[in-house]
């Protein structure tokens, strides 16, 4: 695979993806980490299935964005070790790339009236 | 290791070899992390969408995962690879294309208009298939209901697949009175029924009636055994099927009912239609590829293509009993 050096070179990223990124902002998890987190972003609408998951990271790892942490267990869950992934500096250049992009995209939305804009929470929505 | 493990690991298999190697081990903690967490919640609900949207995530990524390894075992070729990826993906997709949806032609008119001769169409294999009993909860199992149309083993030769729709399920009364079904009582308005003669033909149009001249074995014992005052019942797993034109059609008032386990499918989509003779779509032969290759364009009928064939409920009129 094409390695971008440029974040721009990635945009727009596929909701997978982006998700997964913004999973990995705070801090490294490991692949079950990820799928709660993201299904927590998303209050459920998105459920990674185990193959899209690694599908993605192994791309994401190709190209860069995301890179292999240690393995270690999780104290929350059991004894088990987990490999746990970290966001690389072009993945969080590419992440807030790709946020900006979005909150771009519904700030012109709430300008046609699309949106309520009263709701709290839209970022850069002033119209 | 739980069952559900063991199925999941085997499951992997449907990933290309390196796939499953680098990231198989993870891919069996995540699951067994999602079951965990499963075990917590109530009701056989959430454990039915698990399934559902592992077996989805499954094909999905897995038919991704195996182009892609094609992909680069076509851009770098190292031998080995090349052929297993090859061999492996060919195997999947002809194990999904012989249980999932498999390709009929249809040769003769007994259900036009509704399906015409030429059609070439695609059967789904899931629809019908004996769920057994978590099936139905999980896949997209549906029971067949009146109007259906059916693709199934014709049961006076099983090696030939016929298309009808059905009329009588388990427990329906059925007669024909003057060419219109009469079913538990009430009339039948079928707007996708072709009648191509007005003569009344007692076995035919008045049915049932003692045997006549085409009426098969099958066909005798059924109305031996399973007449009742005039009307044919239909007995547990069995159907009642009849050509959508009417007049013209080998059906089961000739050869009797259709088992409920020789189903195959139902009709999923029209491919591809085209305009040909009985025996050129029977068998295949030279003068028919000619006639393909010179008329393909003229011949096919391309309002047909891409159609899906649908089930359609008679209008029911009377009060029944």
């Amino acid at each position: 695979m094409a390695k971008p050096q440029l974040p721009h070179d990635l945009l727009p990223l596929t909701p997978p993806v982006f998700h997964i990124l913004l999973a990995l902002s705070d801090r490294e998890r490991h692949g079950y980490g990820i799928m709660q987190d993201v299904a927590r972003q998303t209050g459920g609408a998105l459920q990674l299935g185990p193959g899209t998951l690694y599908g993605c990271l192994k791309r994401m790892l190709s190209a860069q964005l995301v890179e292999e942490s240690d393995e270690r267990p999780d104290p929350e869950l059991d004894d088990e070790r987990r490999r746990y992934y970290r966001i690389t500096p072009l993945g969080d250049r590419a992440v807030r790339a790709e946020a900006r992009r979005l909150a771009d995209a519904v700030s012109a939305a709430v300008g046609k009236r699309l949106l309520d804009q009263k709701k709290p929470g839209i970022a850069g929505g002033k119209a | 290791m739980s069952p559900f493990q063991r199925v999941y690991s085997l499951m992997l298999y449907a990933y290309p070899r390196d796939f499953r190697r680098e990231y198989g081990k993870q891919m069996q903690q995540v699951f067994r992390d999602r079951c965990r967490d499963l075990a917590g919640s109530s009701g056989w609900r959430p454990a039915a969408r698990f399934a559902a949207h592992l077996t989805a995530d499954l094909v999905s990524s897995s038919a991704r995962e195996r182009a892609s390894a094609v992909w680069t075992a076509v851009r770098k070729p190292g031998r080995r690879g090349f052929v297993s990826e090859w061999s492996m993906t060919i195997i999947m997709y002809l194990f999904a294309a012989t249980t999932l949806v498999q390709a009929y032609v249809v040769p003769t008119g007994s259900m036009e208009n509704t399906i015409r001769i030429g059609d070439h169409m695609l059967v789904d294999r899931v629809g019908y298939a004996d769920p057994g009993p978590m099936g139905w909860h999980i896949l997209p199992y549906r029971a067949i209901g009146r109007g259906d149309l059916v693709v199934f083993h014709y049961p006076e030769d099983v090696r030939t697949a016929y298309v009808k729709r059905v009329i009588g399920i388990p427990g329906d009364r059925i007669r024909l009175e003057n060419k219109q079904v009469v079913r538990n009582g009430r009339r039948l308005v079928e707007s996708y029924t072709q009648h191509i003669s007005s003569y009344i033909e007692p076995y035919r149009d008045n049915f049932p009636q003692p045997p006549d001249f085409y009426t098969t074995p099958r066909g005798r014992d059924m109305l031996a055994n399973h007449v009742e005052g005039g009307e044919l019942v239909v007995p547990p797993d069995a159907l009642f099927v009849l050509g959508d034109n009417r007049d013209n059609s080998a059906d089961s008032r000739y050869w009797g009912f259709v088992p409920r386990s020789y189903v195959i499918g139902k009709p999923l989509l029209v491919y591809w239609s085209y305009d040909a003779p009985t025996a050129d779509l029977q068998e295949w032969n030279f003068r028919h590829f000619v006639d393909v290759a010179e008329h393909f364009f003229t011949r096919t009928r391309w309002d047909r293509t891409l159609l899906v064939p649908r089930s359609q409920a008679a209008q029911e009129i009377g009060d029944g009993q």
